[in-house]
């Protein structure tokens, strides 16, 4: 199984100040339902994130309430508008008290 | 004897009226608990309309402003790409607060929510969800002045992704 929380962050290379740009954000991560059963009838016990706050800045501009209907390794693709060199801050939460996150530092030109 | 009928089919009658408040009045009574149980069936699906209700008081929800992208048909019920954009806007006084995102046909049909703020810059968000079978994505946006704009749109869902 790969690494649960590793983070993939994809955005566009150069910025220009005041730019509204889409950020696309991976994460792996099982999303078990706790719906499923193992061959020999064991229910595997609910494992998903709920919870993924994005900040930039000292701002926290976009918070996620998430359920087991996201799909497994959720991607997402949010906007933000770049009008200030600070750092962008991904953090996910998952129900086992699993914490990933990831930064990385908008420039705007 | 028969006065005691009467007052049964009357408190049945005040119990589907008032639901949990006339419970009280069987219990003491002491009835036929053929006639409570119905009430008490297995734990029911919620349906959607039920949760659009719940969480929104039965407010309106205008059907405008808001575009959801989904494939057709889904290949895969576990992978099911969706696109929420709408052109309200997004200015400090006024702007998309929450992006709720539901798939009618899961059994729990909340699948997500997403709040934004004016520094998101465009009231856009895209995400894979899992959909049980063939149903109506929808979505429900709130703005920060109150409002309610929704979407609704099939996806045709060839393989369930809900596990089971």
């Amino acid at each position: 199984m790969p690494a649960v929380g590793r983070i993939k962050i994809r955005m566009p290379h150069t910025i220009s100040r005041g730019q509204v740009v889409p950020v696309d954000v991976l994460v792996t991560h099982p999303m078990e339902t706790g719906l499923r059963k193992t061959k020999d009838g064991k229910v595997i016990p609910a494992y998903f994130i709920n919870g993924v706050d994005i900040f930039y800045g000292g701002d926290r501009i976009t918070h996620c309430d998430w359920t087991i209907a996201v799909s497994a390794n959720p991607f997402m693709t949010f906007y933000l508008k770049a009008d200030k060199a600070a750092p962008l801050r991904i953090v996910y939460k998952d129900n086992k008290g699993g914490v990933y996150q990831e930064t990385v530092q908008i420039n705007p030109r | 004897m028969e006065q005691k009928g009467k007052d049964l089919a009357l408190s049945r009658r005040a119990f589907l009226k008032t639901g949990g408040a006339a419970c009280a009045m069987f219990l003491v009574a002491g009835s036929l608990p053929s006639l409570v149980k119905p009430a008490f069936g297995a734990p029911k699906e919620e349906s959607i309309t039920d949760v659009l209700r719940r969480q929104f008081g039965g407010k309106q929800v205008s059907q405008s402003h808001v575009d959801i992208k989904a494939p057709i048909i889904a290949e895969n019920g576990a992978v099911v790409p969706i696109t929420i954009v709408s052109d309200l806007p997004m200015r400090s006084d006024d702007y998309v607060k929450r992006i709720n995102v539901y798939a009618e046909g899961n059994a729990e049909p909340f699948v997500a929510g997403i709040d934004l703020t004016p520094a998101n810059g465009k009231a856009e968000f895209a995400l894979r969800i899992k959909m049980r079978k063939t149903a109506n994505v929808r979505v429900v946006l709130e703005t920060s002045k109150g409002k309610l704009y929704g979407a609704a749109r099939s996806v045709k869902v060839t393989i369930g992704g809900c596990g089971g």
